[in-house]
């Protein structure tokens, strides 16, 4: 490749993905020291004094380190364990753990707390009803809203991506080390936590660290589940200074959303150092070998049954009662009486609800604009990443990850700070930029495995063949990765259809979308027509996730091999 | 078509470390004739490849291909890749997965804009020319390594290039197959009467294809010659020992004797090839196994006889392996497979003088 075109292009890429990258920290920074959104640029401390002096912002902290540690720690232990039996014994039905970990793109984690509330809360919780009415109880047996609450939805909707990291490093594990502990004479208790476990630790630590960073930034289970229990957290603490009350304080929850980030970004360095290490720990060339299965015997059963029940809970459950609360007028046990009064109230409601129509168009657009624009930068990016190499490339690799650890609602206040600066404020193109800001790692990473996958000699031959680098771009390099392009714009697309965090800071009147939407009839305990809204999304999610997976096989199979 | 290569360097940056590639390489690689660059594995001959062809660019030094220079930092001259006119295989073979046989070997033509006719016509001959003809329709990943091979082949000689270029070409082929395309490969080159360079970490392969061979170590060049001269007549002593198995014996010389050099050495005074070292020096004896034929029994003092005793015996099919213990040293000799010979059998051998070279020390 020629060398001054690359490096002048990859100048522009860091320009481009610097100023949406670091735009929003810096303005992020700039905010936590100024007066007010009006007042930019009067420097005052007087934000981070009020903000960490509030007596609540003690309780806040205790509740977010409790929060985040034990749900991480929960996804993790039952990820470790799923990977264990997936990849090293004889359960049966092994199908289930693929869609296991794919539920995520399926079914939003604001939905998935949803079905949770609806399911346990306190006054008319689905399975509360019918423990009472079965037990004669007086008070509802389980809350819902609390702690304990918080920690097993958020701990269930982080398990499938601990599981991606762990299963893996899992499967290219050399048995040869196990068997050479059993030979040596250690069981196979003893050979699980001496040796396969601890190979396995920067895997299952990286998972950890993962499960940190996104339950530190979730919004969705601490204001659907948290904030009707007042079980306050770092995420909700920071939406209620911006929108609730009668004084919204930017400045405030720019200085409180400063550490927030710190701690994100340090804690996405160490987990880039570990998974860099688990690598480099579990690399064992294909040669070929095959692990042996350990039977289970009479475990088998039983522990298939957990298997079975965390599936029914991941993904009948959730989808099962939105769409059951979406024909019954009110809650109630399913009976056959609940049957028999079913009705389309709701989704008519929702459907003739100018709001809710607003936010389906807003949300399909950037969905598929977004989602375009992402992927065009995301092809450029990943190439200079993978192909180009130098070291203003690697500075365009650390910037492009940098908002892999960006909390949704605390880079929405940087935003914030920077939008309002500009015409852009309370537009649709406020949130485009945002999305493809704070998304990007999440296209770059297809693309960069892509490219990888085309072998240098490919793009060589086309050049010794007289082909120009543009010739060459058009009738090798992009034919090859359609594959990734198509996924990456399919990922980025399902995300952006559901995209809470950010939204909630940035969406005005005007330009509301789904979820903030779906919110909004949380708050107001509209269950019916939230539960029609989110079978719309989930619909359109699903439907893009089985788009990408039939594109992809057409090429797979096209291409062959 | 003449490629000249002055004082070119290369230096790469690797964990801090500064690695020479390329070191004041000086080469003139000559017209319609087949050169291989051998050398063991990082020893730069890769990298020089590719600065040809343009896909690394030296730090320093001029690369010129015929009469057009196609590299020089001084002169601040850097002919892209596609401007250079060659053909290259790679090692991978850089098969597109997504085109069919015709469109990967028509590539060259249809992007310097030939007419449709005039593509499927030459696509054709060159599918022909290496016994593909009537696969242009088959589609690229429904090849085996051999056919892959020798689609690679011909995409890099469809456009009639001034060079063609062969990074490893036959590295990917099993051990059966290799031999067979070596073979043919011999004889399409020879067919053509084309300048090619090809690059090989394989002696054998070296030996047996090029009609010249430059061997590289660390960046540089250390010996050119036709394969005789490599093998028989090497100058250098990491060129012979490469080049093929080889025993080597350090010694004094002792001066010239009836136009041979003897050197003394713990195998006696042997007289060997002529070579212009000073009496009293130091050289090294080189002697390859299969010039030591082995008899049974002492055999009387005389001019280059070598007494010793068999310490190790290994049938390797053609032959047997042994380890001759001659005093200190120990010398790998072959002995037929039907000798009967056993372990600590006494053994001669008498030294042919045109079969031991002497290389510096």
């Amino acid at each position: 490749m020629n060398q001054p075109r690359s490096a002048k292009l990859t100048w522009l890429l860091i320009a481009i993905v610097g100023a949406l990258t670091v735009c929003p920290v810096v303005m992020l920074a700039l905010g936590s020291f100024s007066e007010g959104l009006t007042a930019f640029g009067v420097f005052t401390v007087d934000k981070y004094v009020g903000a960490y002096t509030d007596p609540a912002f003690r309780d806040v902290m205790l509740n977010t380190v409790v929060f985040v540690v034990c749900s991480s720690v929960l996804s993790t232990v039952l990820a470790t364990f799923l990977a264990y039996l997936n990849t090293r014994t004889d359960i049966p039905f092994k199908f289930l753990f693929g869609i296991l970990s794919i539920i995520p793109m399926m079914i939003p984690h604001l939905l998935f707390s949803v079905s949770w509330a609806l399911l346990l809360n306190p006054s008319n919780g689905l399975l509360n009803l019918g423990l009472k009415e079965a037990f004669g109880l007086e008070e509802a047996p389980l809350n819902i809203y609390s702690m304990w609450g918080m920690i097993l939805v958020e701990g269930l909707l982080d398990l499938p991506i601990a599981y991606l990291i762990i299963a893996p490093a899992m499967a290219s594990f050399d048995v040869a080390l196990e068997e050479s502990s059993r030979v040596s004479g250690a069981s196979a208790w003893k050979t699980l936590f001496r040796i396969t476990l601890p190979v396995l630790r920067p895997a299952i630590l990286a998972a950890f660290i993962l499960g940190v960073v996104r339950s530190l930034a979730s919004f969705a289970v601490p204001s659907v589940i948290g904030m009707p229990g007042r079980v306050p957290v770092l995420a909700t603490h920071l939406y209620e200074m911006i929108a609730t009350g009668f004084a919204t304080d930017y400045g405030k929850a720019a200085a409180v959303g400063m550490s927030v980030l710190a701690a994100s970004v340090t804690l996405i360095v160490v987990y880039r150092a570990l998974t860099a290490e688990s690598e480099r720990f579990v690399t064992i060339a294909g040669r070929g070998f095959k692990s042996t299965v350990i039977e289970l015997g009479a475990a088998r059963m039983p522990l298939f049954a957990i298997v079975g029940v965390l599936s029914f809970v991941l993904i009948v459950l959730p989808v099962a009662v939105l769409l059951y609360t979406s024909f019954v007028p009110y809650s109630m046990v399913p009976s056959a009486r609940a049957f028999s009064m079913m009705t389309l109230k709701h989704w008519r409601d929702v459907l003739g609800d100018p709001i809710s129509i607003l936010a389906l168009k807003n949300s399909l657009f950037l969905a598929l604009v977004g989602a375009t624009l992402g992927v065009v930068l995301s092809v450029f990016v990943a190439y200079v990443i993978v192909k180009v190499k130098t070291r203003a490339a690697g500075i365009l690799d650390s910037l492009s990850y940098l908002s892999f650890s960006f909390p949704g609602i605390v880079i929405g206040v940087g935003f914030m700070w920077f939008f309002v600066q500009t015409p852009l404020y309370s537009t649709i193109w406020a949130l485009l930029l945002g999305y493809i800001a704070t998304y990007l790692p999440y296209g770059i990473r297809p693309m960069s495995s892509a490219f990888i996958q085309i072998h240098s000699h490919l793009e060589e031959s086309s050049l010794v063949c007289g082909a120009s680098p543009f010739v060459t771009l058009k009738r090798v390099i992009v034919p090859l990765l359609i594959p990734g392009i198509v996924s990456g714009w399919i990922l980025l697309a399902s995300m952006f259809v559901r995209e809470l965090t950010l939204s909630v800071v940035l969406s005005r009147p005007g330009t509301e979308v789904l979820a903030v939407q779906i919110l909004r009839f949380s708050e107001d305990g509209l269950w019916g027509k939230l539960s029609a809204l989110g079978i719309v999304m989930i619909a359109i999610t699903t439907a893009l996730v089985v788009l990408a997976s039939w594109v992809g096989g057409r090429f797979k199979t096209a291409w062959g091999r | 078509m003449e490629i000249r290569i002055r004082g070119v360097s290369k230096h790469y940056v690797s964990e801090g470390k500064t690695i020479k590639a390329l070191d004041e390489v000086n080469l003139t690689i000559p017209a319609r004739k087949i050169f291989t660059l051998l050398g063991p594995s990082g020893c730069g001959k890769t990298t020089l490849l590719r600065c040809i062809v343009g896909l690394e660019m030296p730090d320093t030094g001029e690369i010129s291909i015929g009469d057009e220079l196609v590299w020089s930092r001084e002169k601040g001259i850097s002919v892209p890749p596609e401007k250079r006119g060659l053909g290259m295989v790679f090692q991978t073979y850089a098969i597109w997965p997504h085109m069919t046989v015709f469109d990967n070997v028509g590539y060259p033509l249809q992007v310097r804009g030939a007419p449709r006719e005039e593509v499927r016509a030459r696509v054709a001959r060159a599918l022909e020319f290496v016994q593909l003809a009537g696969f242009e329709g088959r589609p690229a990943t429904r090849l085996s390594g051999g056919q892959q091979q020798r689609v690679a082949l011909a995409r890099a000689l469809v456009a009639e290039p001034r060079v063609i270029l062969f990074d490893e070409p036959l590295s990917n082929l099993d051990a059966k197959l290799r031999e067979e395309t070596r073979k043919e490969l011999r004889a399409f080159l020879e067919k053509l009467q084309i300048t090619a360079v090809y690059v090989t970490h394989d002696r054998v392969e070296a030996l047996a294809l090029s009609d010249s061979i430059a061997v590289m170590r660390a960046g540089r060049i250390v010996e050119t010659g036709t394969p005789a001269k490599i093998y028989f007549d090497a100058d250098d002593r990491f060129v012979a020992d490469f080049i093929g198995r080889a025993n080597l014996v350090n010694g004094r010389v002792r001066g010239e004797e009836g136009g041979l050099t003897v050197v003394d050495c713990p195998l006696g005074a042997i007289a060997c090839q002529r070579r212009e070292f000073p009496a009293g020096g130091e050289a090294t004896l080189c002697i390859r196994p299969e010039f030591i034929h082995v008899a049974r029994g002492e055999a009387p003092a005389g001019r280059n006889v070598v007494n010793g005793r068999i310490e190790s015996l290994t049938f390797v099919g053609e032959h047997f392996e042994t380890e001759i213990r001659v005093g200190e040293n120990t010398l790998l000799a072959r002995v037929d497979a039907d000798a009967k010979f056993g372990v600590g059998d006494a053994v001669s051998f008498t030294l042919d003088p045109a079969h031991c070279l002497l290389v510096a020390a």
